[in-house]
């Protein structure tokens, strides 16, 4: 346990160590640690309540760890400067702070605290998402809701971009420009971003890393293009189970299939070929999303 | 040369960038793409396939370490002038390894015995 909050490096956008927490007897979050390089875009996947938002809440310093300590640009989450606050762009699963302003109001209040804000984007934002500024917050469905918060979290130009689900309401065209918002703040402007989402293809195009929450643990958290190629699921048929090793090289997970073959998914090392196994395999190269599927099933 | 030229699958199992350099590969080598040509800008193909720009970078980096792109001055990445030596044969077929892989595992599975897929291997190609 952390019981010394020590300075961390400044140059690193965000870092967590040891987090936990528990819900009542359940626990959601067990001695996690995390450190997100910047420019780097990490792509959090987990199954529904495995405990995605609150990892992104803690590592904010919006809610309180059991134990651990998580860091914002080399300052602890729970006492962030303003300096700091005013470098982070981050839009929560449901937004609905202000919500009964208008959202040409919102933006404006909430562009006055930001040095950084860029009004230019603000209105050609709301003009291409075709979103009426006189319009009250409350009364946008929640896909418009988000594409607002979206709008306010961008315009901050952050160095840290926090998103929580952001394309949960939105349709694939908007998802689509959403991505490309953030392909291009990665590229040029080096914006560290994180965001924690269930669409696996969204996070291919754009993640440069990629984190699996599963059980209450980090089970994976690579760069997405070491990921790619080295992970493939050897299906044996039931014949020749009996004959196969107790573990192989690089084995992540085995089990048996209900019509009694077993399936193993195996990483192999670059450049490696994969294990030869002989007679009756099938070997199936794992995309993101059926690697995530078979290690969380 | 248009951005989307380039054919984008996020969710196959080879990685983005391996897919750009192949494709851009296999559009010089076939003379699609003519020595000189500009290429589209990083943030350009980035932003028209919403894909992380450092991707781009790396295909455009492989290629010019392979001597297929040039840096120019004011202008980006061209297709570079000159090859000093012509891509061996060896260098082109690197470009069906994964292909030829494919297919060899494929064969096992079904069973076919080696010489009854080169068979129709050969009749293919010479056609």
């Amino acid at each position: 346990m952390n019981a010394v909050i020590a300075a961390r490096d400044p140059a690193l956008p965000v870092q967590c160590e040891n987090l936990s927490k528990r819900y009542d007897t359940r626990t959601v979050l067990q001695d996690l640690s995390l450190a997100i390089p910047a420019g780097a875009v990490l792509g959090l996947i987990g199954r529904n309540g495995a405990g995605k938002s609150t990892l992104i809440r803690m590592l904010l310093g919006l809610q309180l760890p059991d134990a651990g300590v998580a860091h914002v640009f080399g300052e602890p989450s729970l006492r962030l400067s303003d300096a700091v606050k005013r470098r982070l762009g981050y839009v929560p699963q449901q937004p609905d702070a202000l919500a009964w302003m208008r959202v040409g109001d919102m933006l404006d209040f909430v562009g006055r605290m930001y040095p950084k804000w860029d009004v230019a984007f603000v209105q050609r934002a709301l003009q291409r998402w075709q979103l009426a500024p006189a319009q009250p917050l409350a009364k946008l469905s929640p896909g418009e809701r988000q594409r607002v918060a979206l709008i306010r979290a961008l315009a901050v130009t952050p160095d840290l971009l926090v998103l929580d689900e952001p394309a949960a309401a939105l349709d694939p065209v908007a998802r689509r420009e959403l991505l490309r918002e953030i392909a291009l703040r990665a590229g040029e402007s080096g914006t560290t971003v994180l965001f924690s989402t269930n669409i696996v293809s969204d996070l291919e195009r754009v993640a440069s890393h990629v984190a699996f929450l599963h059980d209450s643990r980090l089970v994976l958290n690579t760069p997405l293009d070491e990921l790619r190629d080295r992970y493939a699921r050897l299906v044996i048929a039931v014949a020749s189970v009996a004959r196969i090793p107790q573990r192989l090289p690089g084995e992540l997970s085995r089990r048996r299939r209900p019509d009694g073959s077993c399936a193993i998914v195996v990483a192999r090392a670059p450049h490696e070929p994969w294990p030869a196994l002989g007679g009756d395999t099938r070997l199936d190269l794992l995309g993101l999303e059926d690697l995530f599927i078979e290690v969380t099933e | 040369m248009d951005a989307d030229l380039l054919s984008i699958q996020p969710s196959a199992a080879e990685p983005i960038y391996r897919q750009i350099a192949a494709q851009l590969r296999r559009l010089i080598t076939s003379a699609r793409l003519q020595p000189g040509e500009e290429l589209p800008s990083v943030r350009e193909v980035a932003a028209h396939h919403a894909i992380n720009p450092m991707t781009v970078s790396r295909a455009y980096g492989q290629l010019e370490s392979e001597g297929l792109l040039e840096r120019r001055r004011g202008k980006g990445m061209v297709v570079a002038e000159s090859r000093r030596r012509p891509l061996s044969d060896a260098r082109r077929l690197e470009q069906l390894d994964t292909r030829l892989a494919e297919l060899a595992r494929e064969a096992g599975e079904l069973d076919l015995p080696a010489a009854l897929v080169l068979e129709r291997l050969r009749a293919l190609l010479e056609k």
